[in-house]
């Protein structure tokens, strides 16, 4: 089972709303938690966790051989990001930064051994245990590089190859393709939001992702008594999304963050709503005994 | 010039700054404002902009279609495809995930039946041009949900933004970049002259800002720090001594303060309508900074 944290402006409180989910669901479950915000990963700052088995993430790169080029010119022809230029005479130069790595240069060179394989460093992916009886997988692009998708994948595919019964992912922010990809698969997307108009503006980009996946979609409202919940619940409402619960601005919720331990394992009132909103996704995936 | 403004993190400022730094510095200079958050655009909406005079269609995202009619269901596109967007439907057809698909065209490529996959230009998206009712002009982008590329929306934006500076003889263009270190930040940053930085004191925000740093060295530009709810976690002071370790200049510390979010919902800057407030009082010192230091 897979379930996926998203909210399509940053800073709504993803993160938060995902490692104190992860803690409370891990009670229930065998559960790992999938951050794959590839671009700014912090779930292991909010868990108090240093990153651990990294594993580097390479990419293909074609190398040419000129020895054998016949400089024909299909592989900057196929090219689809243009990564590929070619001399007057046709000889084969790589853009590095432009290759997406798919191999389409690899598959219509006429030529045996005429693109060997080479490779780039595009990020790392880590596992890393919790405290709290969960696993998270981690994806990290590179600085500098621009494309997150393979990454996005690669974390994917680790979280995937673990020993879990639930899988929790947490996207980054935005509505392209890359936080769809991160999505797929989910049986349930909670989008988390804060009532201003700028948070309500992107809810309704994130609903209208849920909706083209075809995707049960809940909505979490932090930092409620900072707008107008009302207006979030009439878009979510157009889309048939329910709002699962509102999260009040809280101090107690800043120090948990900024300290690294997450606030469900806590006494307060915030870390109730938490416990409910757990309970709910429980509920849903039908985990209660 | 062109200024950048990134943070990394989200949701730590940087649409709301920008909205002020532009309210604060449009009387001394000609400027244009760049939304290139095209995932989640709202700078527009914090200035107000309530209708967009212009709106051009791109069409530069391609995707993949199987045609489930001559399909000999050999499984290779499924195999081949290097980002897992293919998958087989219900009935057994296999169907390209258009949600998920970068346009690569390996399945079109390895599929054995000539014509079955065709690689087609689907929109992107929008980029739109309006006038902020404070006189500056606007570009915003908007990508489709679950397209690829937003990167290129912002090199297409910024293209239009060069040329309305050129044919309305602008002074500065300030981009507001999006979370993030990847094709959109990358695209924004790329051919500034200088990077804003923006960050809040948690250790999230300064992981993600050192990365946002790390890129921008790429570009060798000369950056600078605002620091956002500056007094949110005060006993935090490894913002501040990363950013001293680094050289990199801090031009001001904006304090937490209920006055922006209650100028948001009125989508106005927080200096236009409270500017009394804390965290005004900061932001102007800040405009004058950057007017002094940077735009000149």
């Amino acid at each position: 089972m897979q379930i996926a944290v998203s909210g399509g402006k940053g800073g709504t409180g993803k993160s938060t709303v995902a490692i104190n989910l992860a803690v409370e669901l891990a009670k229930r479950f065998k559960l790992v938690l999938a951050d794959l915000d590839v671009e700014a990963p912090n779930d292991h700052l909010l868990l108090g966790v240093d990153l651990a088995n990294e594993e580097p993430v390479n990419q293909f790169m074609p190398r040419f051989d000129y020895s054998k080029c016949t400089k024909c010119r299909k592989c900057a022809e196929v090219c689809e990001e243009h990564a590929i230029i070619t001399l007057k005479d046709g000889t084969p130069f790589l853009m590095p930064t432009l290759c997406s790595g798919c191999r389409a240069c690899e598959i219509v060179c006429p030529v045996p051994g005429a693109i060997l394989e080479g490779s780039r460093l595009i990020g790392h992916t880590y596992v890393t245990e919790t405290h709290y009886g969960f696993t998270l997988v981690t994806g990290k692009l590179r600085e500098g590089e621009e494309r997150s998708m393979p990454l996005v994948v690669e974390a994917k595919r680790r979280a995937r190859n673990l020993d879990y019964e639930l899988m929790m992912v947490d996207t980054a922010a935005g509505t392209g393709n890359t936080v769809s990809k991160a999505i797929e698969g989910s049986e349930l997307l909670i989008a988390v939001t804060e009532p201003t108009p700028l948070g309500i503006h992107d809810t309704e980009l994130i609903l209208q992702l849920g909706r083209l996946m075809n995707l049960k979609t809940w909505v979490v409202v932090n930092r409620a008594d900072l707008g107008d919940v009302g207006r979030v619940r009439e878009i979510a409402g157009r889309y048939g999304a329910e709002i699962v619960a509102e999260i009040p601005y809280s101090e107690s919720i800043v120090k948990s963050y900024v300290s690294g331990r997450p606030i469900v394992l806590e006494e307060v009132p915030e870390a109730k709503i938490f416990r409910e909103l757990a309970e709910k996704v429980a509920n849903f995936l039908g985990g209660d005994e | 010039m062109q200024v950048a403004i990134a943070s990394g993190k989200g949701g730590v400022g940087k649409s709301t700054i920008t909205a002020s730094l532009l309210y604060l510095l449009k009387d001394r200079y000609k400027l244009i404002a760049v939304d290139a958050d095209a995932e989640a655009p709202n700078l527009g909406l914090l200035l107000g902009v309530e209708e967009w005079e212009e709106e051009r269609e791109h069409f530069g995202a391609k995707v993949a279609r199987i045609n489930s009619e001559s399909c000999v269901r050999c499984g290779i596109c499924y195999e081949r495809c290097p980002y897992e967007c293919i998958y087989m439907d219900d009935e057994g057809n296999y169907v390209v995930n258009e949600l998920t698909c970068e346009g690569c065209n390996v399945c079109g490529l390895v599929c054995p039946v000539p014509g079955t996959i065709t690689l087609e230009q689907v929109r992107s998206g929008v980029i739109r041009r309006a006038t902020t009712k404070y006189g500056f002009p606007i570009i915003s982008a908007q990508l489709d949900v679950g397209k690829p590329e937003s990167g290129k929306l912002v090199t297409e934006e910024k293209e239009w933004a060069k040329k309305l500076m050129d044919e309305l003889n602008l002074e500065h263009m300030i981009v507001d970049s999006a979370a993030g270190i990847g094709c959109q930040v990358i695209a924004s940053l790329g051919g500034a002259d200088v990077a804003i930085l923006i960050a809040e004191p948690t250790p999230a925000s300064l992981s993600d800002v050192q990365r946002a740093y790390k890129v921008v060295q790429h570009f060798r530009e000369p950056a600078y720090l605002i620091i956002n709810k500056a007094d949110l976690n005060p006993g935090f002071t490894k913002l501040r001594e990363w950013a001293e370790a680094e050289g990199i200049p801090v031009i001001g510390e904006v304090p937490y303060d209920r006055a922006i979010p209650k100028s948001m919902a009125m989508l106005k800057p927080v200096v236009e309508v409270f500017p009394e407030s804390p965290a005004s009082k900061a932001l102007k010192e800040i405009a004058d900074v950057i007017a002094e230091e940077i735009l000149g």
